[in-house]
């Protein structure tokens, strides 16, 4: 990992005095446009939409937007719809962090082992390539193969004698087909970055413990694993972050349903908002959604902070 | 090396190729069914490779939604111009400035990174309608930049951060402007880590879907949007819908081998080299 210095010696002595601060003359101009306009879209919705959350603002119905206090949060934690979304956001998260995890630790595993190999380097961008894929491609491109009926998938299991599955279509394996989708796109996002962190080890690691006799085990336990550590923990942490997020998948795959099988977060608030103009109740979701963020990203970055006052 | 460890190597690296195949075989897959005919698409058993190189498909996309390929082209280009404006400057101010607060306002540009857009949609969709830019490119451009430009930022300064400061510092004793030292010293010098964020904020944008969801509803409406829409209720034009992603995804391959050294950077923000 690279170390997060901070530039104590700048080239030139700053202005001294009072104004050291944010304030810094050079740096203001260079700085403020970006802040500024970061502010403002940081700032402006969360503001707007907590205004808008104690209305019922409906823009199916006009001049019916009184206010109406926290009427829109007491249905929305009384709401079965809200609560499964975000159970079933929890539930796609842990269960694609989970297996990016174990299939990206092997896979780094087998690239590592043949580093050296030419044209090596050439593989591992062709297997990366799902994950930079535009995500909705990668929603409608499994909805084509994994079409009950038309799709080659099933086709592929039935003629080796199993048989096919509902995939999207079923309310018990729509969820966890979201998850290998998404396990899919992003899979190659933990690999690479254990493969980064294994190519740290110095190679004298693996040497000694080849003459100390240590078997497979011992290496991963004493030399993989604390070496890919900190790496990991960003990408876990980034992982977290787009998973709570995730829309396009769901967006291109099965909108949400069969009925509420898929339903996540994102999709939960875009719908009332713009399926069924309902502004003021989905403000108030927005509203929730970003205070679950804000709490996520917090422990995101004290955890980061921590790791690197650590590194230095 | 012994003949043994030489076989070992060999064979581990003919699993990885398999690996990797079977990893990209559905991207194969429906870039060869771009080429088929509706027909050739549903046949059982399947069609493997097209039989000749039918182009109906991608004719048919591009003839139907040319405007909305033109849109993403320029909302990226544009989006991307407008990133690298503001994020550059900001990442050298805080690579090369001393200040007080420093940490604590990188840790909020990173913050904002975290904002789930869709938290900020009904706010943005209500302002872009006062102020005339709902369903104009001017208005989605302004949504994009603010998404893409927390990540710019950070990836920006984790390559200004290793800039050697006897450079800077001797242009500024020659009398250079900060100005000048960002354009003549510091940008020349990380052209290449500039490239890789143009690059990664070109893919962000291009990839787009939530926001030119909620923010057009015709005119300025992009490609991953049209993507969405081959899906109908009734009738799904597969053939057209594999043909569109073939559009849509081609321009990420070529992007992806160009940035595939610093891709680990890039899609840390930085945080890992």
């Amino acid at each position: 990992m690279m170390p997060l210095q901070t530039t104590h010696n700048a080239p030139v002595g700053p202005p001294t005095g009072r104004l050291r601060g944010l304030l810094s003359a050079p740096a203001t101009p260079f700085l403020a446009p970006a802040v500024i306009y970061l502010a403002l879209l940081t700032l402006f919705p969360f503001i707007y939409n907590l205004v808008l959350s104690t209305t019922r603002l409906n823009l199916a119905r006009p001049g019916q937007g009184g206010f109406v206090g926290i009427d829109n949060y007491v249905t929305l934690f009384g709401s079965d719809l809200f609560r499964i979304a975000i159970l079933q956001t929890a539930q796609v998260a842990a269960g694609s962090i989970t297996l990016e995890l174990i299939l990206g630790f092997l896979i780094a595993r087998l690239f590592f082992a043949v580093r050296d190999v030419n044209g090596s380097s050439l593989l591992r961008t062709i297997y990366i390539l799902p994950m930079m894929l535009t995500p909705v491609v990668s929603g409608l491109l499994w909805s084509y193969i994994l079409n009950p009926t038309l799709g080659i998938a099933n086709y592929l299991l039935e003629s080796i004698g199993l048989s096919g599955f509902a995939w999207f279509s079923s309310g018990r394996t729509a969820l966890i087909t979201i998850i290998a989708v998404n396990s899919w796109q992003w899979g190659p996002f933990l690999m690479l970055l254990i493969l980064a962190g294994l190519l740290s080890i110095p190679s004298e690691q693996y040497e000694a413990a080849a003459i100390d006799g240590a078997r497979w085990y011992h290496v991963v336990r004493w030399i993989e694993l604390p070496a890919i550590r900190d790496v990991l923990l960003i990408g876990l942490i980034l992982r977290l972050i787009d998973n709570f997020r995730l829309f396009d998948i769901v967006y291109a795959t099965t909108k949400g349903g069969p009925g509420t099988a898929t339903e996540v977060v994102s999709m939960f608030a875009f719908r009332q908002v713009f399926q069924f103009f309902n502004i003021g109740y989905g403000a108030a979701a927005s509203v929730v959604i970003l205070v679950m963020g804000v709490l996520l990203t917090t422990f995101a970055v004290r955890f980061l902070r921590r790791e690197e006052t650590r590194v230095r | 090396m012994s003949a043994n460890r030489l076989w070992r190597r060999g064979a581990l690296f003919a699993v990885a190729a398999l690996v990797t195949f079977a990893n990209v075989a559905p991207l194969i897959w429906i870039a060869l069914s771009a080429f088929k005919t509706r027909l050739e698409m549903f046949t059982l058993p399947p069609v493997w490779i097209p039989s000749r190189l039918f182009l109906g498909n991608f004719t048919r996309v591009l003839e139907n939604n040319l405007p909305y390929l033109t849109n993403s082209i320029l909302l990226t280009t544009l989006t991307t111009v407008g990133v690298l404006l503001l994020a550059i400057p900001a990442a050298f101010a805080l690579a090369v400035f001393p200040m007080r607060g420093k940490k604590d306002l990188e840790m909020w540009i990173l913050s904002t990174r975290m904002m789930p857009p869709i938290a900020a949609a009904v706010p943005l969709f209500l302002a872009a309608r006062a102020l005339s830019l709902f369903d104009t490119i001017p208005g989605l451009v302004i949504a994009y930049i603010g998404f893409n430009l927390s990540f710019a930022v950070w990836l920006s300064l984790s390559f200004f951060r290793q800039m050697p400061h006897e450079v800077l510092e001797a242009a500024r004793v020659d009398g250079a402007s900060w100005l000048q030292v960002l354009t003549r010293v510091a940008v020349p010098l990380n052209r290449g880590g500039i490239a890789t964020v143009a690059v990664f904020t070109a893919i962000f944008s291009w990839n787009e879907l939530l926001l030119p969801l909620f923010l057009t509803s015709g005119r300025a409406k992009t490609f991953t949007v049209v993507l969405t829409e081959f899906q109908g209720q009734t009738n799904t034009v597969w053939e057209q819908m594999a043909a569109g992603a073939a559009i849509q995804v081609l321009p990420i391959v070529i992007l992806t081998f160009f940035v595939q050294r610093t891709i680990v950077a890039g899609i840390t923000m930085g945080a890992v080299k």
